[in-house]
């Protein structure tokens, strides 16, 4: 994942000669408990989840060996289906829209003016938020007698039925309750990297007559693509296991496949391990898709100096 | 604990209250030490073994979960209980989550670890086929009585036997009423509530265009446990059925009387007498619609009627609603959907006090201590007898308005897997009202899914 | 960019900055609406709430809803129970998250990328993936529907935020100030103690800020673990903020203020150091 940008000389001895190092030694002993817990906690998980998946187990008790089958009984639930369309669609569209308005946003304010700090501060409020909260909130907005956006919706005739009895304007609506709630932070994300880039550079471009156009993407866009990538990949998996939302924006309506893998395992009395299988789909595919940033874009996530 | 707001609401109206905490409790959520219960961690332990739990004072201890006691009767039942019984049988309360679903957990979780220690469960009908399928709870057969059950109104019971044996004794009841605008009704010069659907939709439709109601029928039509009641209703008043009534690992649900059933839900939205958003309402939305006076006829539990006249909750005064059983199909009964809750006994724990349990099971269903129930509490009794008690019906008018329909209850599917059952039913109702299936493919794919989850039941 | 593009006279340089002002009034009123939405719905009667269209008022505001909630002991129980589970998570993540920060910006050891990495992709790591086997183990230990739970599920997705943000704070530090506290005798543990710790503490600071809001605000593993209101954070209640048949809308706008406004407070009061904390991985790529 991380490539090291300066590969580690590897000292003669090997990992006892690293803890005759009483440097080294309290190196180690310092991250362990961190390490400790990741695996226990998340990494040992996940195998159990692995095996859970391959049996017919309830949340009463485990069953015996199942092969895939739950597997193939996963792949050809429309509600598994269902949850994947959503969510691919629900990541790729409300990615997109926080990262272009977020860069208009970033690239606007990226100047000194007064009432900076207000700005920050109102921003940050929809992403401080609870999730889950605001979802509950805006479906309460959503709602046909007392939800005012239906209402205005419905006065300007861009809805035909109410919003919350349809899953696609539950989509919709999906979208862009996250797109307000997350597009502030990514426009932080983005100015951030913005002012990282001196102006000096902006100014020997102008002089050599080149255009905003192009000066955004001669210039802009490289020397922000290590910010943006990590942006992007924090928001895309973020949006890929979207839970919260869906869950309490929807009335559990709309699936997700996160939502999907929560009913399997903690409502539903028959399709525990169905639901372990789809954590492992998750699983697998969240790393894919992390892997395709780093590998892809080549993104450097190394803190390394 | 603080009265209801809602005074003759029926049950559990307040806001859950959840008082102070038990030195348990404490003890049990307080270890907060991280590594040391997360590697280590020991097992809770299951109170089966050994004789009963006892009191100072030689009594055998109760523990009696149950959802929160807003009206506060019946708290006052059981501090009158332990002082007759005292020195024999000490009932100690243990308050629930108000949600059926979580209070659902925390007691199956307590019985994966063996049990617990909760003797006496007051808890939803929907549970007893799984709870007795797990041998969870205990067969009552015996000692509830043919005799004594006679008493007790049908569906409640129905609710109750699984395979044969009787595992809950019915402790109140709750049943799906029609609310209906008598003022509207009187103006339109309609004398009568609507006895058939068909009526129904004619006289709203008729009042919709005259008096200009935004809502003809209000009901409770979004993908959750209450559409699936709603869809019942109307499955099972034109004479569908879910499950075969002999043999209940049979699905039976695919017949032109389920179809024709879904088809009256659809024509609700379809004939305009429901909008669209029905297909999103619980009993929230359709409250507000109805007590904001815009809707001539609502589907709703009895509790509303206890709201309205509420100047907080309602626009609209007590004399211009009228209860009454809801409509039927042409030449059909009425249906109501069966709610409520019921007791049952832990089958974990030791012989006595699974007896000291039943002495006080005895004492609650019992004519007096339900009357005081329904009195203080608005709780519909389950013993048919209270229906014709005067001061009843003078204290409780939903009970003399709904008269016989409080009676007619029909239960859910008793299976030990109704919970998937539900969700497949609450998604597939929806998906009729929404207009994404139609009432044909519904239940086609109803009766393939639910023969599917039955197949899975544990024997 | 919009600045580099003002050219010409004076007018259109003020005109301008009126249309970046309206920009960004406009952008901050998007971006705190709903909240006032929700203030208002927290302050009407039940009748005006349900009123059509829905901005109507016919009674003046009432505190109702807050007396409500305030007067729900679970509500006031809630509060006391995210307030538990956020801090423990807080001080626990700060704890393990600093030892192994320090290490890895300080000290040398092979396998360090390794380290990260592993660190890092947990917050990659879709949190559904695990609650089915947690709440399994977790069950078997007897901890289900426990503060633990909740804990230690919160802390392990935290982390890699706590260790990510310090590892960037220490190594802001000067170098010199420990060395030179090596050369007096002092050990590494004793130089992190002495040092590098106080130095931190306006990033230690700011990470806790962060930490505190991610587990205030977690959904997931609350509603997965934890089914009592003994336990169960306002994440959870408030959703469910009904009784058996009904939801409180007022009621439910009021609970969304009360959790909201003390994270908006800390917001306004640090959203410097905030943002500074959010940017500082991004940026340092």
């Amino acid at each position: 994942m991380a490539t090291a940008t300066q590969p580690q000389k590897k000292k003669r001895g090997g990992i006892i000669g690293e803890f005759k190092n009483p440097e080294r030694r309290t190196a180690y002993l310092m991250v362990l408990p961190t390490l400790l817990i990741i695996l226990t906690i998340a990494f040992f998980p996940i195998l159990y989840a692995v095996v859970l998946s391959m049996t017919s187990s309830t949340v009463t008790g485990i069953g015996s060996f199942a092969g895939v089958s739950n597997y193939v009984a996963m792949f050809q639930n429309p509600a598994f289906i269902e949850g994947l369309y959503n969510t691919v669609v629900f990541t790729v569209i409300s990615v997109f829209f926080e990262f272009i308005i977020g860069l208009a946003i970033a690239l606007a304010i990226n100047r000194a003016f007064r009432g900076r700090g207000l700005v920050r501060a109102a921003v940050l409020v929809p992403w401080a938020f609870p999730t889950v909260i605001s979802a509950v909130m805006w479906r309460l907005m959503f709602q046909d007698q007392v939800g005012v956006i239906n209402y205005v919706a419905n006065a300007l005739g861009v809805i035909s039925q109410p919003i919350l009895s349809d899953r696609t304007l539950l989509l919709i609506s999906a979208i862009g309750v996250d797109v307000w709630k997350t597009t502030p932070f990514m426009a932080l994300l983005l100015l951030a990297g913005l002012q990282t880039i001196p102006g000096e550079v902006y100014e020997a471009a102008k002089v050599d007559g080149a255009s905003v156009v192009q000066r955004f993407f001669s210039i802009t866009m490289p020397l922000l693509k290590p910010a943006l990538l990590v942006a992007l990949l924090f928001r895309t998996l973020e949006s890929y296991r979207v839970f919260d939302l869906f869950w309490a924006m929807s009335n559990r309506e709309l699936e997700s496949l996160s939502t999907f893998v929560y009913t399997g395992v903690r409502i539903s009395q028959l399709q525990f391990a169905q639901g372990n299988a789809a954590s492992v789909f998750i699983f697998l595919t969240a790393f894919l898709l992390a892997l395709v940033f780093i590998k892809g874009f080549g993104m450097q996530t190394s803190t390394e100096d | 604990m603080r009265r209801a707001r809602r005074v003759g609401t029926g049950r559990a109206v307040g806001r859950r209250g959840f008082g102070a905490v038990s030195r348990r409790d404490f003890l049990r959520i307080g270890g907060v030490s991280l590594a040391g219960a997360a590697l280590l961690g020991t097992a809770a332990c299951g109170g089966g073994g050994g004789g009963p739990q006892t009191a100072d004072d030689g009594s055998i201890v109760v523990v009696f979960s149950a959802a929160p006691d807003d009206s506060g009767s019946l708290t006052s039942l059981i501090e009158q209980f332990n002082e007759d019984r005292a020195g024999e049988i000490q009932i100690d309360y243990r308050q629930q989550p108000t949600d059926t679903g979580a209070y659902f957990d925390q007691l199956r979780t307590q019985f994966q670890a063996g049990g617990g220690d909760i003797a006496l469960i007051g808890g939803d009908v929907i549970w007893p086929a799984q709870f007795a399928a797990n041998g969870w709870i205990s067969d009552l057969s015996d000692l509830f009585t043919e005799d004594m059950r006679s008493g007790f109104i049908e569906g409640p019971i129905e609710s109750n036997t699984y395979d044969g044996s009787v595992f809950g004794v019915p402790w109140f009841t709750d049943a799906g009423v029609l609310h209906y605008r008598q003022d509207l009704l009187d103006d339109a010069g309609i004398s009568e509530p609507p006895a058939t659907w068909t009526e129904l939709k004619e006289m709203a439709s008729q009042i919709q265009e005259e008096a200009g109601t935004e809502w003809g029928y209000v009901f409770q039509g979004g993908n959750y446990e209450g559409g699936t009641v709603n869809g019942l209703e109307f499955i099972n008043s034109f004479g569908g059925a879910v499950l075969n009534e002999d043999d209940v690992t049979q699905v039976t649900i695919d017949s032109p009387e389920s179809v024709a059933g879904l088809e009256m839900a659809r024509s609700m939205v379809d004939d305009e007498v429901s909008q669209q958003a029905v297909s999103t309402y619980t009993e929230e939305e359709s409250e507000a619609a109805f007590l904001n006076g815009n809707a001539v006829f609502c589907r709703n539990w009895p509790y509303m009627y206890g709201l309205v006249g509420d100047p907080e909750a309602s626009q609209i005064e007590t004399e211009q609603v009228g209860v009454s059983a809801l409509p039927a199909a042409e030449d059909g009964e009425s249906v109501s959907g069966l709610g409520g809750w019921n007791f049952y006994v832990n089958a974990a724990v030791p012989q006595e006090t699974q007896d000291a349990a039943w002495e006080f099971i005895q004492f609650m269903t019992d004519p007096e201590q339900q009357k005081f129930r329904a009195l203080e509490g608005g709780f519909l009794p389950t013993l048919t007898d209270l229906y014709d008690d005067p001061e009843i019906l003078d204290e409780v008018p939903v009970i003399a308005l709904g008269g016989e329909a409080l009676q007619r209850t029909v239960p859910r599917p008793v299976s030990p897997v109704y919970s998937d059952m539900s969700l497949q039913m609450a998604e597939q109702f929806n998906a009729v009202l929404n207009g994404n299936a139609s009432p044909e493919e519904a239940i086609t794919t109803l009766q393939e899914n639910l023969q599917g989850i039955a197949d899975q039941a544990p024997e | 960019m919009a600045g580099a593009t003002a050219r010409g006279g004076e007018g259109s340089r003020s005109f301008n900055m009126i249309l970046f002002y309206v920009f960004l009034i406009g952008f901050v009123l998007v971006s705190i609406a709903p909240l006032i939405w929700i203030f208002k719905m927290s302050i009407v009667t039940r009748a005006d709430l349900f009123a059509s269209p829905a901005a109507t008022l016919t009674a003046a505001p009432i505190a109702g809803s807050y007396e409500t909630i305030f007067g729900d002991a679970s509500f006031r129980r809630a509060l006391l129970n995210s307030t538990i589970i956020a801090g423990v998570t807080t001080v626990i993540c700060l704890f393990f998250g600093s030892l192994a920060a320090y290490s890895i910006a300080r000290l040398r050891f092979s396998f360090k990328s390794s380290v990260m990495t592993l660190i890092l992709a947990i917050s990659f790591f879709p949190g559904v993936a695990i609650i089915a086997p947690l709440f399994l183990q977790f069950s078997a230990f007897g901890i289900i529907d426990t503060y633990v739970s909740v804990i230690i599920a919160n802390t392990v997705f935290a982390l890699p935020l706590t260790v990510w943000l310090l590892v960037a704070f220490f190594k802001e530090l000067p170098k010199d100030l420990e060395e030179a506290a090596k050369i007096d005798g002092a050990t590494t543990i004793q130089a992190f103690q002495k040092v590098i710790v106080p130095l931190a503490a306006p990033g230690v600071f700011t990470c806790a800020i962060l930490t505190f809001i991610h587990a205030w605000n977690e959904f997931l593993f609350a509603n997965t673990f934890l089914f009592t209101p003994a336990t169960q954070p306002v994440t959870v209640v408030i959703p469910n903020f009904a009784t058996t048949y009904t939801t409180d809308y007022g009621a439910q706008a009021a609970a969304a203020v009360v959790v909201t406004v003390p994270l908006v407070i800390l917001v306004l009061i640090f959203q410097r150091r905030i943002v500074s904390g959010l940017t500082a991985g991004a940026v340092k790529g």
